[in-house]
C-alpha cells in the first residue's frame, strides 16, 4: 500500500482516519430515517425496501466493501435485520445498517444482489428468525431441514415441543436437484455427507459433466447444536465461555474463546490486564499453529488420497502443541481457558519447565516447516496438482466475506490482529502473510508461512513472560460475579481466528444473560466460495479446493 | 529342468492323462499357495508395517510376535462380515468382478519361472508365449474393474470403472511395448529363454560378474517399465481408479465382506504379479547368488511391492486428466522410442 499515491479518503472519513457518520448520513440523504448507537459502529435505520440501495451506495462510494454479518433478531414489536458493514482496508470503520421490519409481514428486501456473502447469512436469518428477504435468489432453509416447522429463535416458537420429522415427510434431502435439469450429459452426484474428503458431515450436491464439475451446491445444516441458543440461555460471565471451542473444534478453542470475550469485555467496559493479554496472544498462537498444522495435514491428505507421510507428521506435531496447551489449560480440546477479564490460571508451575517446553517447540519448528515444505510446496506432482486450480478471484472473495487464509490466499491484506488491534498484537514484531496466486497452492502456502510468523509471536511472548516481575504477575481483572451490561447494549465484535474473521455480536436486555447472541462464522462465509472456486474443474480439484478451504463443519453449522 | 507338474507326475503312482491333470492341479495348488500366502502376508500385516515406517508410527504390535497374528484376526474378522448386496446392482456381473480380479492376477503366474527350492522347479507351464500370455492376464484384471464399476449401479463406482479403463488404455501401451523392446533382445517370448538370456556375464568389475539383467542392458526401459507397472496396479500416484477421498473407493464402493477381501487380494496379487513381471524381463529371474532361486525371486517381488508401498506414502496422486496427458504424450513416446532404438541397435550393432 505504501507504494501507491496516497489516496483521498473515503467519503464519510475524517483526515485523521475516523468515520465521520453525519458525511455519511448526508450521502444516503433520506434513505436513513433513524439512528442507533451500536457500541464501535453506529447504526443507521434504514427502509426495509430500501436496502440493495443504501448498501450498494455504501460500498460503491463510501468504501464499505466487506459485509461481515446480517443479524436478525425479533423484538416485541418488530423484526430487526442488522447489516455489519466493514472495510477490508480498515475494519476498524464499522457501520451497521438496521433494517426493521413490522412483525405481522416480516418481509425486507434482500442484500444479495450487492453482496454475494449476503446469499447464505439471509438464508439463515430466514431459517432461524423467519424474516423474508424480497428478491433473494434463492430463499430456502440452509441449517433446518425443510420441512421444519417454525423460525427456533422467533418469539412465538415453542420450544419445549419436540419436533419429530418422520423420513417419509422428511424432505429427502438427497433429492436431485440441479440448475441443469434434464441434461442427458450431466450426471447428478451426492458428495457427502458421508464422504472421505468432505473433513466432516458437508454434504455437496454436485452435477458433473463427465469429470468436470457443472454445478455445485454446499448443503449444511447436519451439525446444527443450536449454540446460539445456548449462548442465549447462559450467563454472560462464566456459563458461555465453554461453548466457542465447540465451534472450531480443531484445536482453535482459545482462538474462539478470544472471539467471546473481547465481545463481552468491550461491551461491559472490562480492561484485561497486560499480563493475562500476553497469555493469551501466545495461548492463542499456539492454537493457530496447531489448527494449520491440522488444515494442511489434511488438504495433503485430499491430494495424496491415503493416510501419507504429511498427514502424520502433521499430526505428530501437532500433538506436541496439545501437550503444551494441555500443561497450560488442563485440556487437550475444549480448553475453556479464557475468563472475561483474564484467563483461567497462570503459567502452570515450575514455570521453567513449561518456557523450556514451549521453546523446546519453537526450536524444533523452522526444521519442521522446512520438511513440510520439501514434502508439499516443492514437489511437483503437487505442484501440478494445486497452483492454477480453485481459483478465487481477489473481488469474489471480498464479496463473498471471505477471510483468514482464504483471503489472504487471494492477495487480500486482511487480519484483525493487525488492523483492529487487540491482545498484545500491536506491541509484537511479525508480518501478516499474503499471497497473490489465488489458487489452492497460495492458501496452503500462506498456512504454512503463518505458522512462522506465529512461532515468532510466541517467542516474544515467551520472552515477556520470563522477564515479568512477579508481583505483577495479574491474570484476572476485576468483574462483577453477575455481569449485567447496560440494557439495549448492542456490540459486533470480531478477532482473527484459525479460518478467518470469528465474530460476536451481542445485545443485552439488563438481564445476565444475552438476548441475542450470533456468531459470525469464518467458515460459513469462506465455504460460500467453493462453486466459484469449483465449477468447470475437475472432481479432484474440487476435493482440493475443500481442502485449502479448510473448514471446519462445527464453525459453519454452530 | 523339468516343471513343477513334470515332477510331480514322476512321483504319481499312476501314469496316462489322469495323472497329468492331478499333477497339474496340485502343481498349480501349490503355486497358487504360495502367492495366497505371500499376499496374506502382505495384505494385512506387511502394509501396516511399511506404511507405518514411512509416516513415523508403529503399527500393529499386539498380536502375536511382531503383531504377526493380525492376519488371523484379520482373516476372521473379514470373513464373519455381512455381505451387502445394494438394491439394483447387476448381477451377476456384480459377483463374477471380483473373482476375474483375484483370479487372472493368480493365473499370471502359471507361466512366471520362480526357481527352484530344494530341487523342485516352482514354474508351472513353459509355452512359447509365454510374455504375451502374462500380459493378457495382467490385463483382464481391468474386466474386472469396469465390471464391478458399471454392475453396482453406484456413481463412484461408475466413476472408479471408467477411469479404470482410461487409465489402463494410457498405460497397457507403454507397458507392453516397453516389454517388446526386452523380447528384442532375448530374440523369444519363452519366459524361460529371456531368464536364460539374461544369465551370460556382461562385463566384470572388481572381480564380481555383473549379469547382463536387461535393467543393466537397457535401463531406461526398465524404469519405464516400473512407472507404468505402478499404474497397471493402480497405485499412488496413478491410484486414480480407486482415489479415495475423490471418488470414495472407486469401482470398490458397494463391495463389502468377502467380495471385499477378494477385490483386495486380486490388488496385492496383481502388485506382486507386476513384479514377478518385472523380476523376469529385467532382474534376470530368480537368478542371484548364494541363496536358492527360489528365495531371491521372492526378494525381487518384495523389492518391487515395497517400491510401491514407498510410492504410496510419499508421491501425490495426479488427477486423471494429467495421467492420461502423462500416458499418451509422454509414455507412449517415450516407449516408441524405446522400442525404435533397441530395433535399430540389436539389428545393426548386435
Amino acid at each position: 500500500m505504501s507504494l501507491e499515491e496516497p489516496q483521498a479518503p473515503d467519503v464519510g472519513v475524517t483526515g485523521e482516519g475516523d468515520l465521520d457518520y453525519d458525511a455519511l448520513e448526508d450521502l444516503l440523504g433520506d434513505n436513513v430515517v433513524d439512528r442507533e448507537q451500536h457500541e464501535n459502529a453506529e447504526g443507521f435505520v434504514i427502509r426495509p425496501d430500501e436496502v440493495e440501495e443504501t448498501l450498494s451506495t455504501l460500498k460503491e462510494e463510501a468504501g464499505f466493501d466487506h459485509l461481515s454479518s446480517v443479524t436478525a433478531q425479533e423484538y416485541q414489536d418488530r423484526y430487526e435485520s442488522i447489516y455489519h458493514l466493514k472495510k477490508f482496508d480498515d475494519p476498524t470503520q464499522e457501520l451497521s445498517v438496521v433494517v426493521p421490519t413490522a412483525r405481522d409481514d416480516p418481509v425486507s428486501e434482500s442484500a444479495a444482489g450487492v453482496f454475494d456473502t449476503a446469499e447464505w447469512h439471509e438464508r439463515e436469518a430466514y431459517d432461524l428468525v423467519g424474516i423474508e428477504y424480497e428478491g433473494h435468489p434463492d430463499l430456502r432453509r440452509i441449517l433446518l431441514p425443510e420441512t421444519w416447522q417454525g423460525h427456533p429463535l422467533s418469539q412465538d416458537y415453542n420450544q419445549d415441543k419436540p419436533q419429530i420429522v418422520p423420513l417419509r415427510e422428511h424432505a429427502n434431502p438427497m433429492e436431485e436437484k440441479t440448475k441443469i435439469p434434464d441434461d442427458p450429459d450431466t450426471m447428478f452426484v451426492n458428495i457427502g455427507p458421508h464422504h472421505p474428503a468432505t473433513h466432516g458431515v458437508l454434504h455437496v450436491k454436485t452435477t458433473l459433466d463427465g469429470e468436470q464439475i457443472a454445478d455445485l451446491d454446499p448443503d449444511i445444516g447436519y451439525l446444527h447444536r443450536c449454540e446460539e441458543q445456548m449462548c442465549q440461555q447462559s450467563t454472560y460471565r462464566h456459563q458461555i465461555m465453554p461453548y466457542p471451542d465447540r465451534w472450531d473444534y480443531i484445536s482453535a478453542g482459545i482462538l474462539n474463546e478470544w472471539a467471546y470475550a473481547r465481545a463481552a469485555e468491550d461491551m461491559a467496559d472490562i480492561e484485561v490486564p497486560e499480563y493475562a493479554q500476553v497469555i493469551r496472544t501466545m495461548s492463542a498462537e499456539l492454537c493457530r499453529i496447531a489448527a494449520h498444522l491440522l488444515a494442511v495435514g489434511t488438504f495433503a491428505l485430499d491430494i495424496y488420497g491415503d493416510f501419507t507421510a504429511i498427514f502424520m507428521y502433521a499430526i505428530r506435531d501437532r500433538e506436541v502443541i496439545q501437550n503444551i496447551l494441555e500443561d497450560l489449560t488442563g485440556q487437550r480440546l475444549m480448553f475453556n481457558y479464557m475468563r472475561l477479564g483474564g484467563v483461567a490460571w497462570d503459567l502452570p508451575e515450575p514455570r521453567e519447565d513449561f518456557f523450556e517446553q514451549t521453546r523446546d517447540f519453537l526450536d524444533e519448528l523452522p526444521d519442521r516447516l522446512e520438511e513440510y515444505h520439501n514434502l508439499l510446496t516443492s514437489n511437483e506432482i503437487f505442484q501440478m496438482r494445486v497452483i492454477d486450480t480453485g481459483v478465487l478471484p481477489p473481488e469474489q472473495a471480498k464479496s463473498f466475506g471471505a477471510t483468514g487464509p482464504v483471503a489472504r490466499g487471494s492477495g487480500i491484506d486482511y487480519d484483525l490482529r493487525r488492523d483492529d488491534p487487540y491482545g498484545y498484537y500491536d506491541e509484537l514484531e511479525w508480518d501478516v502473510i499474503t499471497e497473490d496466486g489465488c489458487d489452492n497452492f497460495s492458501r496452503a502456502l500462506v498456512r504454512l508461512k503463518e505458522m512462522e510468523q506465529s512461532g515468532r509471536i510466541i517467542e516474544q511472548c515467551l520472552d515477556l513472560l520470563e522477564d515479568w516481575p512477579e508481583e505483577d504477575r495479574e491474570i484476572q481483572a476485576n468483574v462483577p460475579r453477575t455481569l449485567k451490561p447496560e440494557p439495549d447494549t448492542e456490540i459486533y465484535r470480531a478477532v482473527e481466528g484459525a479460518k478467518g474473521e470469528l465474530g460476536i455480536y451481542m445485545r443485552s436486555d439488563g438481564t445476565d444473560k444475552p438476548a441475542r447472541f450470533k456468531i459470525r462464522s469464518p467458515c460459513f462465509c469462506n465455504l460460500q466460495t467453493l462453486p466459484v472456486m469449483s465449477e468447470g474443474e475437475y472432481i479432484p480439484d474440487m476435493i482440493a479446493s475443500l481442502g485449502s478451504l479448510d473448514i471446519v463443519l462445527g464453525e459453519v453449522d454452530r | 529342468m523339468q516343471l513343477l507338474p513334470e515332477q510331480i507326475m514322476g512321483i504319481l503312482p499312476f501314469g496316462g492323462v489322469g495323472a497329468e491333470v492331478v499333477a497339474s492341479l496340485i502343481a498349480a495348488a501349490i503355486i497358487g499357495t504360495i502367492m495366497l500366502t505371500n499376499t496374506a502376508l502382505a495384505g494385512p500385516w506387511a502394509k501396516r508395517k511399511i506404511t507405518a515406517a514411512f509416516t513415523d508410527r508403529i503399527a500393529v504390535n499386539r498380536i502375536g510376535p511382531f503383531g504377526l497374528l493380525i492376519i488371523v484376526a484379520d482373516a476372521v474378522r473379514l470373513l464373519s462380515k455381512e455381505l451387502i448386496v445394494p438394491e439394483g446392482v447387476d448381477r451377476p456381473a456384480w459377483d463374477l468382478a471380483p473373482l476375474i480380479i483375484a483370479s487372472t492376477a493368480l493365473l499370471g503366474f502359471s507361466v512366471i519361472p520362480m526357481g527352484s527350492i530344494v530341487g523342485i522347479n516352482m514354474h508351472l507351464a513353459d509355452p512359447e508365449a509365454g510374455l504375451a500370455l502374462v500380459f493378457a492376464f495382467a490385463s483382464m484384471a481391468s474386466v474386472g474393474l469396469v465390471m464391478a464399476g458399471y454392475a453396482s449401479n453406484n456413481k463412484f463406482s461408475f466413476l472408479g470403472g471408467l477411469r479404470a479403463v482410461a487409465q489402463n488404455l494410457a498405460y497397457e501401451i507403454p507397458l507392453i511395448l516397453t516389454g517388446v523392446s526386452v523380447v528384442i533382445f532375448a530374440e523369444t517370448l519363452q519366459m524361460s529363454e529371456i531368464v536364460a538370456a539374461q544369465q551370460e556375464t556382461l562385463f566384470t568389475v572388481a572381480g564380481i560378474a555383473v549379469p547382463s539383467w536387461y535393467a543393466i542392458v537397457n535401463p531406461f526401459a526398465f524404469v519405464l517399465f516400473v512407472i507404468a507397472n505402478l499404474a497397471e496396479v493402480g497405485r499412488n500416484p496413478f491410484d486414480i481408479p480407486e482415489a479415495p477421498t475423490e471418488i470414495v473407493a472407486g469401482y470398490q464402493t458397494e463391495y463389502s465382506s468377502v467380495y471385499f477381501v477378494l477385490i483386495y487380494l486380486g490388488e496385492f496379487i496383481h502388485i506382486f504379479l507386476g513384479g514377478a513381471i518385472i523380476a523376469t524381463l529385467f532382474l534376470g529371474g530368480p537368478a542371484g547368488p548364494a541363496l536358492p532361486g527360489f528365495i531371491w525371486f521372492m526378494i525381487k517381488i518384495w523389492a518391487v511391492f515395497l517400491f510401491t508401498q514407498w510410492a504410496r506414502s510419499a508421491v501425490p496422486r495426479v488427477r486423471i486428466d494429467q495421467l492420461i496427458e502423462i500416458g499418451w504424450k509422454g509414455m507412449l513416446v517415450l516407449a516408441f522410442a524405446n522400442l525404435f532404438l533397441t530395433a535399430v541397435i540389436v539389428g545393426v550393432v548386435l
